[in-house]
């Protein structure tokens, strides 16, 4: 009877009682779903959203980002469309947009941060910065590096691209010699093995690596580019007179004249050819030797910036990030695409194969995707807390862009390796720095 | 009554006569005279040529004498006058004495080289062979070929592990073994590295001198060359004395395109070495890219392309004057 009663009951709340429940369950459902999967506010439907990248050293890296946006914008009703072009053409087409007024919304920075030059006319990004930041454990400090000016956000860091050890293992057990842990080991290493037809290298020339890793070895033995305002540089130092010695005897110990002239898919090359003991590169170099040469690969082994100075490692790696243009119609989607974006970021990082490595703290969480589970790559989770930019410690100013740019710093190191001594090299080293940074401090 | 100038009897007929002449002209539209129209036409058929040179060569070398006094950069749309410093800055630094040096290094070598190269191939492109249209077909396609495709075939030919190059000569025996100090770093090596970036830049045009040579020379009248033959002119007699002057006004127009182009290439400097190491293929177009648009100072950019105009402009002078005394 009661059951009866219920039923009629039931039956009786069937026209307003189901409505209501299956109502509020739906809100209550859709709600939850706006929560965990972000839902873009109505006013970004119908627009459009142009966004230009470069092209992925990891292609499959952009086959997933391209999908990504795609259903991101067939979800919220926003035409998004990515140009991929290559990373080294991006500055010209930012001056060209610029001086147009017109061009894309969502502009990508790969190793040349140009937030400091363009900072007045890129949106502030603080807003989603914030949100990020605290939707995923903050950011580590080195993000601020080249997205924050004068305490607002004008880029959204994405991801920068480390370069640890690659060490041949069989070549160094044959020889005895300990993993590279210092620059020391690493350059004993050199000079017992090249004699054995397996020499080293790192760039010296007007290459990205040659500016990344020649800094990070002398940056590990102490050195530093400029102090933490940015204002004042920092090169002449007895630490670098020192690193310049130290990188000169490893250059004539352990490496051939081949290093004067390598681009920066070179020492990838050195690497999987079998010539080389080892390198310090980003794990490109280790895929690429997965794919084109199997055995050299088994033997390849990752492992941290090695130390210069005792427990001093000091990893200068290449940062990505995004801006926003101030011209941009639909700086709403570019937003909103970017909070999107950081919701997907694990799996980013699954699609570039383990290249990409985080700036938010939350995706260290361990294991991290691809990296996490590999037990060679297991110790690039450590290196959040000894990876640097250009500048450092300082920020990544426009006078450095500069530096960088004209390949100062490399070409100090060359002038060293090639029989100059450290004193005169750095005294032309600091006579560039210093008329540089005076053209920027009179404009 | 109307004195005539002679101090004779008036001359009414003649005033009578003019006034009706007098009245025409003035009652007719300036523009309707036929000098007027012809002008007109003239004018209207030169327009496009002046518009182009006016936008696309004009406003923009303007431009870039306005950025060079300037302190522009990519990133700010407000710039302020300051003089001739962004000159003053580059001629300040080291660098820039480098890029200019191997700038000129650059020209005239590569000058010299695709003038004898380009001769040479002209006259043997002008003997019959077997198989002659084929080859003809084929020596263009360095010329015709995407910049970016071949010179990224010539990275590789100068790769410093890879070099196809290295590895024939090895072959022969005439270099040490890889990794030897016999080993050639054509791209590493500052010499060395100069004399590549020159050579790939030779290889794209020798064969653009080369047609210009030929079509100079297949437009000189056979009887003129035979009639230097029976009277016993040697081939090289009849190549100074006969060839280059009837196809210098040619040759004068390739030489002003080929040295602009030479004197402004990035592509291959940039392409092959970027300006390294240690700045020793660093060139004018080169430093002036990393600069202007890399390092985004657009002002001392712009002034060190700038540079490029004196050297160019007597030069063009020189041989635009020649070529008008010649068209006269």
């Amino acid at each position: 009877m009661s059951a009866h009663v219920e039923t009629t009951t039931n039956n009786e709340l069937t026209r307003r009682g189901f409505l209501k429940t299956t109502g509020a369950g739906a809100v209550s459902a859709s709600l939850a779903t706006m929560l965990s999967a972000r839902q873009a506010p109505a006013q970004i439907r119908g627009t459009s959203l142009r966004i230009i990248q470069w092209s992925h050293f990891v292609p499959a890296y952009d086959v997933w980002f391209d999908k990504m946006a795609r259903e991101w914008g067939e979800k919220n009703g926003v035409r998004v469309r990515v140009d991929h072009i290559p990373h080294l053409e991006l500055p010209a087409r930012y001056a060209a947009e610029f001086a147009a007024g017109a061009g894309h919304d969502l502009i990508y920075y790969v190793g040349t941060i140009l937030t400091g030059l363009y900072y007045k006319n890129l949106a502030d990004v603080t807003d989603i910065s914030d949100q990020m930041a605290k939707k995923y454990g903050g950011w580590i400090p080195e993000a601020k590096s080249h997205s924050l000016i004068e305490g607002r956000w004008y880029a959204i860091p994405d991801f920068y691209i480390l370069a640890p050890m690659l060490w041949r293992k069989d070549l160094f057990d044959s020889e005895k010699l300990p993993r590279p842990d210092t620059w020391e080991q690493a350059r004993v290493a050199a000079r017992t093995l090249k004699k054995k037809g397996h020499p080293t290298g790192i760039a010296f020339s007007h290459c990205n690596d040659s500016n990344l890793f020649l800094r990070s070895v002398l940056f590990s033995h102490g050195a530093r580019e400029a102090d933490p305002s940015g204002e004042n540089i920092l090169i002449d130092s007895k630490e670098m007179r020192e690193g310049l010695k130290f990188l000169k005897a490893m250059f004539d110990e352990g490496m051939t004249p081949e290093v004067f002239s390598w681009d920066d898919a070179s020492d990838n090359r050195y690497l999987a050819s079998g010539v080389a003991c080892w390198i310090h590169d980003a794990i490109s170099a280790y895929r690429t030797t997965e794919d084109t040469n199997p055995p050299v690969f088994q033997h390849t082994h990752l492992w941290l910036e090695p130390q210069g100075l005792p427990n001093l490692r000091v990893s200068i790696a290449n940062a990505n990030a995004y801006a926003i243009w101030k011209f941009s119609k639909n700086q709403a989607a570019a937003k909103e695409f970017l909070l999107h974006l950081a919701d997907k970021w694990l799996e980013g990082m699954t699609g570039s194969r383990g290249y990409n490595m985080p700036f938010l703290n939350d995706f260290y969480k361990k294991p991290m995707p691809v990296i996490g589970t590999d037990p060679k790559l297991q110790i690039l989770q450590e290196f959040p807390k000894i990876v640097a930019f250009f500048g450092y410690p300082g920020p990544f100013t426009t006078p450095i862009q500069e530096v960088v740019a004209t390949f100062v710093f490399p070409d100090m190191c060359t002038r060293v390796a090639r029989g100059q001594s450290p004193d005169e090299a750095l005294r032309w080293a600091m006579g560039e720095y210093r008329r540089i940074y005076a053209k920027h401090k009179r404009a | 009554m109307t004195a005539t100038p002679g101090g004779g009897p008036p001359d009414t007929g003649a005033r009578v006569a003019a006034v009706p002449i007098a009245g025409r002209v003035a009652g007719r539209a300036w523009w309707r005279a036929a000098t007027a129209r012809r002008l007109a036409f003239g004018y209207t058929l030169l327009a496009p040529a002046v518009l182009y040179v006016g936008l696309l060569v004009g406003a923009p070398f303007l431009f870039s004498l306005y950025l060079a006094v300037s302190d522009a950069n990519v990133g700010d749309p407000v710039a302020s006058f300051v003089g001739l410093e962004n000159f003053r800055a580059a001629w300040e630094s080291p660098t820039f004495h480098i890029a200019w040096q191997n700038s000129l290094i650059f020209t005239v070598v590569a000058f010299v080289l695709k003038g004898l190269l380009g001769t040479t191939l002209a006259f043997l492109l002008l003997q019959s062979f077997r198989g002659k249209k084929l080859v003809r077909g084929l020596v263009v396609i360095p010329f015709t070929l995407p910049i970016a495709i071949s010179v990224l075939g010539w990275k590789w030919m100068y790769d410093s592990q890879f070099s196809l190059i290295n590895w024939a000569l090895r072959g022969v025996g005439l270099i040490g073994a890889y990794g030897t100090e016999g080993w050639p770093v054509w791209l590493g090596q500052p010499h060395l590295a100069l004399f590549a970036v020159i050579s790939v830049n030779v290889w794209r045009s020798f064969p653009f001198s080369a047609i210009v040579l030929l079509a100079g020379y297949t437009s000189i009248p056979p009887e003129v060359l035979d009639s230097a033959k029976v009277d016993g002119a040697t081939f090289l007699q009849r190549f100074r004395h006969v060839v280059v002057p009837m196809i210098l006004p040619i040759l004068l127009v390739g030489l002003l395109f080929d040295t602009v182009f030479t004197l402004s290439d990035l592509s291959v400097v940039y392409l092959l070495t970027n300006g390294g190491p240690d700045n020793a293929t660093q060139i004018l177009p080169t430093l002036a890219y990393q600069i202007g648009i890399q390092a985004g100072a657009l002002g001392r950019g712009a002034a060190i392309s700038l540079f490029l105009f004196p050297l160019l402009l007597p030069a063009m002078i020189l041989l635009l004057r020649n070529l008008r005394r010649r068209e006269w």
